[in-house]
């Protein structure tokens, strides 16, 4: 990979963040925030974008951000007073652009005719334009295709100053701050930005520059002098240095004379050509760096210097460098590969400890002596190492979230209705592992919400609701487990229909009893789907009981509420990370298994007047009057051909999706504890009833339960024949 | 390829390869060097339910959960228990890794492929279905084990 394909794949990361920016600002100003400052921010923004899009080259992605900023500069400057239907047209515009985005990174080109229709559509707001979106377009004043990036080599710096006397200008005192690099502006762009304006000519002034021993790299020592000509509103010179408003020290007063005075004449285009050499090998400077400078400066150390900026930090001159900036962000990019290996080893170094202390053990130290209490403390650092590399890993649910409003507004505008999404808990964190696979029945669950939830705009006035649906999508830690709510306040489940659909889809027996909680899930079943015919939305050949096979396998669970008339709830847990897991270890038939804790209720030692058999081998427990089945894991798995008598068993009660319960009978109860879990189909394959393998503290191999494939298995096979492998216990 | 295509191309070619060597029983059959990532002695294995007989179950390899196949029982001889004096072979076949029980390891053979006979048509298909050819040396013979024909994954798709 090349440098710029480097500084591309950065900007490209940037424009996704100013994106979402965008779009959240606009969100906030469609939920009535009239703060200056949210629209500033949006300008920005896009701005921003247009920015860095002229700077690779990107023409029609600058070409339509530029009409854009146009318009939101009018709004920034009360020109245009943002309506609803405006900041509609706005967030379609931000889709638009995102779209310009994706085809600038992937190399294809955007929709063109969108984009003609989205330029025509925004520059139907522009003033002078008629208020309406349908009003003609074509005003000279506008234009947006006059607009050319500039690069930094296509700028003429060679352009005369008009100095005709007679013409009106400017004289502009420019002195950054620190804190202008800091902020990773440049001068270098500015002073482009301002040689838009007219013609302008600009001096150096190096005079508070002290000598390379004395030279505070993080300091700012530059400070410019500059003479624009042409005819500029003042307003329009300040607009200029908006951004850097606070960050600098700017005098703009009507040019009186020529500042004859100043020390060091020096030509911005080799200056900014200079600045920009660090990405370059030193070699230059053996070839004499003097020789880009037109006139050669009396002291060209200031701008030499930045070309030795790569080598020496002590390098004043950072106009144009991006490095300052980088060094001082509070946050770093890191391969996740690395992260991924470092959890890997820690991992490692958890199981090896335990067999430490498990071997100290065995050997008798008594519990306050040395080795002992060390190992106490080993075990602490380990978890602490644990838990701190854990949270590298884990991530905001806002990247996943902030993909949602876009989802809404098209799923919206396909279905014929209106719809409102609000967020909340964006900051709730899971593991990278887990944030991956939110997106999709996220994604579902909310086209579920709007294509089934969601009124039409006429069904909701006449039911007494405002127009506008609201779909409202929360992310919560709860339990050790994350939870993710998409709630609507729409129709509701309409229980009839759904129990008669079961019942001539053959699902549910026309007699059956349902709590209406089980008729609402009856959604999550494979081969349900309540819409009449396909639509694209809600039946692209996905059913819920898709998303919701997708969830369990990560361990999760999903289940719906819902009131009629007044909406549903689709609520979805999933634990916070795959990679670690709160198991209960037990004893069955001489092996030692991991049951997950999240699946079980409550474990018991039964009393023997609760038990009753039922069929030849089988037996159910009455638990608190109701009977669950107890399914012997040791028969199941094949451990012990005869069950246990479930009198002298220790009984895991577990509830399984869906909610129904089962007893899972098991020896013994050695203790709960957090395994790290270990893939069996990495080097074998699944294996039915077993979810995964994990390493116990005496370093051998300990199979982690599935218990729903167990119980599963127990129904297609009653109590264990399996001529497969009988294994006896060691 | 068939064995006898590929011991007639390599013979063409008179290329030599490596091969280790060790005991099942009384037999002696070998593998490929470049596929040995490393030999252990043997660690209980804990066993998988659901699996055929010759899957011993899985151990700990520095925290990776390895497969353990009983050789003896795979070729349909008799097999006895693990001992301390075992060895698991750990050898590498595409990406993922298999550990191979064995009663020992006893040299490493370099041979030219024209010293490798295809496996005679009377031998029985489960040994034919494992054994990619036969080795003559010394006057013993040792079979050579065609190890992508082990995996498990191989076994389900045919079933």
């Amino acid at each position: 990979m090349t440098d710029l394909d480097d500084i591309k794949a950065t900007f490209f990361q940037e424009c996704d963040e100013l994106l979402a920016d965008l779009e959240s600002g606009l969100l906030a100003m469609e939920g009535g925030d009239t703060d200056p400052e949210t629209v500033n921010a949006v300008f920005r923004a896009v701005h921003s974008v247009k920015g860095g899009a002229g700077a690779f080259g990107l023409e029609p992605l600058v070409r339509y951000a530029h009409v854009f900023e146009t318009l939101l500069d009018e709004v920034r400057s009360a020109r245009v007073i943002p309506s609803p239907e405006l900041l509609r047209t706005l967030l379609r515009a931000a889709d638009v652009l995102q779209d310009h985005m994706v085809a600038a990174r992937t190399g294809g080109g955007a929709d063109e005719a969108a984009t003609a229709a989205m330029v025509a559509v925004l520059e139907g707001f522009l003033p002078g334009h008629g208020a309406g979106p349908d009003a003609p377009e074509g005003a000279e004043d506008s234009d947006p295709f006059d607009f050319k990036p500039m690069l930094a080599g296509d700028f003429d710096f060679d352009a005369p100053a008009a100095d005709s006397p007679g013409e009106p200008g400017w004289r502009i005192v420019f002195r950054p701050a620190a804190s202008l690099y800091a902020h990773a502006n440049e001068v270098a762009t500015l002073l482009r930005e301002l040689g838009q304006l007219g013609a302008m000519e600009v001096h150096l002034v190096d005079d508070a520059l002290p000598v390379l021993s004395d030279l505070e790299p993080e300091e700012s020592y530059l400070s410019w002098t500059i003479s624009l000509k042409g005819d500029v509103t003042e307003a329009q010179v300040r607009e200029v240095f908006d951004f850097v408003d606070g960050d600098c020290e700017l005098l703009v007063e009507a040019e009186q004379a020529q500042a004859a005075d100043l020390p060091l004449d020096i030509d911005i285009a080799a200056m900014i050509a200079a600045a920009q050499r660090p990405l370059e090998p030193l070699a230059a400077l053996d070839a004499g760096p003097q020789a880009d400078f037109s006139p050669p400066a009396p002291v060209p150390a200031p701008v030499a210097a930045s070309s030795v900026a790569a080598a020496q930090p002590a390098a004043p001159a950072r106009a144009a460098a991006h490095e300052p900036a980088h060094a001082q962000a509070s946050t770093i990019r890191v391969d996740p590969e690395r992260i991924d290996t470092l959890i890997d080893l820690v991992g490692e170094l958890v199981i090896n400890q335990a067999m430490l202390a498990q071997r100290v053990a065995q050997h008798g130290f008594a519990p306050s002596s040395d080795v002992v209490m060390g190992l106490d403390e080993l075990e602490q650092l380990t978890r602490g190492i644990q838990d701190s590399v854990m949270a590298i890993r884990a991530q905001p649910v806002k990247s996943v979230f902030q993909r949602m409003p876009r989802l809404v507004r098209e799923v919206a505008s396909q279905t014929g209705k209106q719809a409102r999404l609000t967020t909340e808990g964006e900051g709730t964190e899971v593991d990278k592992t887990v944030i991956e696979r939110l997106a999709e029945p996220i994604t579902h669950m909310l086209r579920n919400a709007i294509d089934h939830g969601l009124e039409t705009p006429q069904e909701r006035l006449a039911a007494g609701k405002p127009a506008e649906g609201s779909v409202r999508l929360a992310a919560l830690h709860r339990g050790g487990r994350i939870v993710i709510e998409v709630a609507d306040d729409g129709r509701g489940i309409n229980r009839q229909k759904v129990r008669q659909i079961a019942i001539d889809r053959g699902l549910i027996a026309p007699e059956a009893m349902l709590t209406d909680e089980e008729v609402d899930n009856l959604i999550f079943l494979p081969g349900f789907s309540t819409a009449a015919s396909i639509s694209d939305i809600s039946g692209r050949g996905v059913g819920m009981d898709v998303v919701r096979r997708s969830i369990q396998a990560l361990g999760g669970r999903i289940s719906i509420s819902s009131r009629p008339g007044e909406g549903s709830t689709f609520t979805l847990s999933l634990p916070l990370t795959l990679a670690v897991l709160d198991g209960m270890v037990v004893d069955v038939a001489g092996h030692t298994l991991v049951v997950p804790l999240t699946a079980i209720v409550e474990s018991l030692k039964p009393r023997p007047q609760d038990i009753s058999p039922l069929g030849p081998q089988g037996s159910v427990l009455a638990v608190r009057q109701t009977y669950v089945p107890i399914v012997d894991i040791g028969c199941v798995l094949g451990y012990r051909s005869a069950p246990l008598n479930p009198a002298e068993a220790v009984i895991l009660l577990v509830e399984q999706e869906g909610g129904a319960r089962a007893a899972l009978a098991a020896d013994a109860i050695q203790g709960q504890r957090q395994v790290v879990i270990k893939s069996l189909e990495a080097n074998y394959r699944q294996v039915e009833g077993i979810a995964a393998a994990t390493i116990l503290g005496d370093g051998r191999v300990a199979l982690i339960l599935d218990v729903d494939g167990l119980i599963a298995m127990r129904r297609r096979e009653p109590m264990a024949s399996l001529d497969l492998n009988p294994i006896a216990a060691e | 390829m068939t064995p006898e295509a590929s011991a007639n191309a390599a013979s063409v070619s008179g290329e030599r390869r490596e091969l280790t060597a060790f005991r099942v029983g009384d037999q002696e059959y070998c593998v490929d060097i470049m596929s040995v990532r490393e030999i252990r002695g043997w660690t209980p294995a804990t066993p998988l339910p659901q699996t055929p007989g010759y899957m011993k179950g899985v151990i700990n390899l520095r925290g990776a959960v390895l497969p353990i196949i009983d050789l003896a029982s795979k070729l349909g001889l008799p097999s006895s228990a693990p001992s301390a004096r075992s060895v698991i072979i750990v050898v590498q076949v595409d990406d993922r890794l298999v550990g191979l029980l064995v009663d020992a390891v006893f040299d490493i053979l370099s041979v030219g492929q024209d010293m490798i006979q295809a496996t005679p048509d009377i031998a029985c298909d489960r040994t034919r279905s494992t054994v990619r050819g036969l080795i003559s040396m010394d006057g013993r013979m040792i079979s050579e084990i065609a190890l992508e024909r082990l995996l498990p994954e191989g076994e389900s798709l045919a079933a």
